[in-house]
């Protein structure tokens, strides 16, 4: 009984943490939504969310954050995989991660400054013939720069996978007559599959709601959710509708989460 | 001796970066159809022979065939031969049946064929029924015996057992010690296992090869291991003995502890120093005058099956003796022993001039008929 009171009590800031920083601002999103730009309580908010711009919206975030996270996952993975087998592991893995503690509005200035007119990818370019053009605001800058932002997140859960896998089960694929690919499909993929899942969930979700990176190096030609909700916020001042997209930004990332964490079984 | 070897090794050296050789020029045949077992202490090769074996790892120099063919090229996946690692290495994501069922699949085995292989495999390690068993389900000594039916499945010519028992409690052990040697038999593939419990080697073994430090130090069959043992080493290793310096006075005759004695060597120079054993069940308590040495009971410990008792001779030698008698401390006894209980070796014999001496005594024999 003591034990319980005990356990109950050391529980208790953890409890306080989550209510008051996870809980109550969900809660409070929620409660927004129903509020239109009047301050009147109304399900406008949602009625408009089924619309035409709204909808093509989501589908726009869905489609880049995808697009990041596979083309962050086909070059994380091999990384990862090139990274287990070096000698300094460790030593490389840090160079890789360093890059993610600088500020990202640093890095987005940084490359606002490499793919400028005058910058060095176009300097780059003419050098090599093919003339300079436009880089910055466009999608192929804006998919480049998150994939750079985000992959060191890709590349941790999957190294850490690749690294407790056990190499004598490689020895036993090739000693019951696999190829160096058919060991890769039927035993390092699956056997490394949760660290895929772990850094698909933490660079599709931050990127569906991305919205610094639209504005400085799409320059606005990408508006994902992440750039709605900060203009409801913060220029049309609509509270409410703020509130509504991210109420869904919110359900999509549960329902993400859900997929990509049903556990196999034995691993 | 027209049988043609299914595995050669021709002097096998193999070395990492500009360490001492792990394996210093290592030859071998094993024959089709046959036991073998590997024996020796912790890191003297045993595995890196194994991995050598399997493909898993190149040689530095020296060839290693194939049924004649050199193979030291080929990779691990093109070798018929099979291994059952030491932590059994079973895939953690795949159940009982899969796991067993993985190299079939790779040959594209058809689905009825491989339903009927994976059964009779399971049935012959005693598993049957336990195909949708999940691996981290299974126990310590079921899980050895997936890793050997997902081994015997694909009907290998080699099937390499790399101390599959080691993790095994003692009754488990022995029970499966019996159940492996039977099916052995029963497949008729050759084994090649390893282990560092010399009682293992001599009780599952058609031929053991001892290694010390990167070499074979003696090969033979059990009995001759245990009979003959060429140097201080394979006797201390295999088996209980007392070794004891000795001088060869001339043939059949060796001179230890204060006294000459009649023995059945030969072949070594006159008063040449060498090493005598003789193994503790092999001598026999008596009273002091019918002894062959006198010795002074020092300490006794019960076995269970047989007491064990340490004495020392005039001389200061050891002697360890297994008696169903009990004795008592501080007593002088006799220690009683036939000239065919010792076994008399020559310091740094090679293996080869070993067998050529004990050739040609057998030869002087057959004259002498
Ligand atoms: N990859 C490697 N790099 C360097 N040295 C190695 C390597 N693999 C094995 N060795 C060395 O080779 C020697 C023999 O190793 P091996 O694994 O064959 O021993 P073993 O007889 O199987 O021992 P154990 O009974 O402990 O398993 C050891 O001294 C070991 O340190
Ligand atoms: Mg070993």
């Amino acid at each position: 009984m003591q034990n319980k009171t005990f356990r109950n009590l050391f529980m208790l800031p953890y409890a306080l943490w989550i209510i008051i920083f996870v809980i109550a601002p969900i809660l409070l999103v929620v409660y927004f939504s129903f509020f239109d730009i009047n301050g009147n309580f109304s399900l406008t908010n949602y009625k408009n969310f089924f619309t035409a711009t709204y909808l093509q919206m989501t589908l726009n975030s869905f489609w880049y954050a995808f697009l990041i996270t596979v083309i962050s996952l086909l070059i994380a993975y091999p990384t990862a995989y090139i990274l287990t087998r070096t000698k300094h592991k460790q030593l490389w893995l840090l160079l890789i991660i360093v890059p993610s503690w600088i500020n990202l509005l640093l890095k987005a200035y940084a490359f606002i400054g490499i793919f400028g007119t005058h910058g060095a990818a176009n300097r780059f370019l003419e050098w090599a013939g093919i003339g300079s053009r436009q880089l910055l605001f466009t999608d192929f800058s804006f998919v480049f720069v998150a994939v750079y932002i985000f992959i060191p997140f890709m590349i941790l859960p999957i190294f850490n996978a690749l690294d407790k896998l056990n190499p004598s089960l490689l020895y036993a694929a090739s000693d019951l007559g696999a190829s160096k690919w058919t060991t890769f499909r039927r035993v390092i993929f699956p056997l490394t599959l949760d660290g895929v899942k772990s850094g698909c969930q933490v660079v599709f979700i931050p990127a569906l709601s991305l919205f610094m990176l639209t504005r400085l190096i799409a320059g606005n030609r990408v508006i994902t959710l992440g750039t709605a909700i900060e203009q409801q916020f913060l220029v049309t001042q609509n509270w409410g509708m703020g509130a509504t997209i991210a109420v869904f930004l919110i359900i999509i990332m549960v329902g993400f989460m859900a997929l990509t964490s049903i556990r196999r079984r034995g691993v | 001796m027209a049988k043609k070897p299914i595995i050669q090794f021709n002097h096998v050296m193999k070395q990492f970066d500009d360490d001492a050789p792990v394996l210093d020029h290592v030859s071998f045949e094993i024959e089709k159809g046959k036991f073998y077992t590997l024996l020796g202490p912790s890191g003297c090769g045993k595995t890196t022979i194994l991995r050598l074996i399997a493909g898993f790892t190149e040689a530095t120099s020296g060839d290693i065939l194939f049924e004649g063919k050199k193979i030291n090229h080929v990779p691990a996946n093109k070798r018929p031969i099979n291994t059952v690692f030491q932590d059994y290495a079973l895939f953690p994501h795949l159940n009982v049946y899969e796991n067993v069922a993985f190299g079939l699949r790779i040959k594209k085995v058809k689905k009825a064929d491989m339903d009927a292989k994976v059964k009779e495999a399971l049935s012959f390690v005693n598993l049957k029924g336990y195909e949708n068993r999940e691996i981290t389900d299974m126990s310590g000594g079921q899980k050895q015996r997936v890793a050997i039916a997902r081994a015997i499945v694909n009907e290998p010519a080699i099937i390499l057992l790399d101390e599959p028992l080691s993790a095994l409690d003692l009754k488990l052990r022995y029970q499966m010690q019996y159940e492996l040697r039977e099916l052995q038999r029963r497949l008729g593939i050759t084994f090649i296992f390893v282990t560092h419990d010399q009682e293992e080697a001599l009780a599952m073994s058609d031929e053991i090869f001892v290694l010390n430090k990167g070499k074979i130090q003696q090969s033979g069959t059990p009995n001759d291991i245990y009979d003959e043992p060429i140097n201080r080493f394979v006797a201390d290793f295999i088996g209980e003995s007392n070794i004891i310096r000795a001088t060869m006075i001339q043939d059949f005759l060796v001179e230890f502890a204060g006294k000459q004695f009649e023995c059945v060597d030969q072949g070594m120079d006159p008063n040449e120093a060498v090493e005598i054993v003789i193994r503790p069940e092999d001598m026999e308590i008596t009273s002091v005058e019918q002894g062959s040495i006198r010795v002074t009971v020092q300490a006794q410990l019960f076995r269970g099956v047989h007491y064990e008792i340490t004495c020392m001779d005039d001389t200061g030698n050891e002697w360890l003796v297994q008696s169903t008698k009990k004795a008592t401390i501080g007593e002088e006894i006799g220690l009683r022993f036939t000239p065919e209980d010792i076994h008399v070796m020559r310091l740094n014999e090679s293996e080869e001039d070993f067998d050529r001496r004990l050739d040609a005594y057998s030869e002087d024999e057959n004259d002498a008929k």
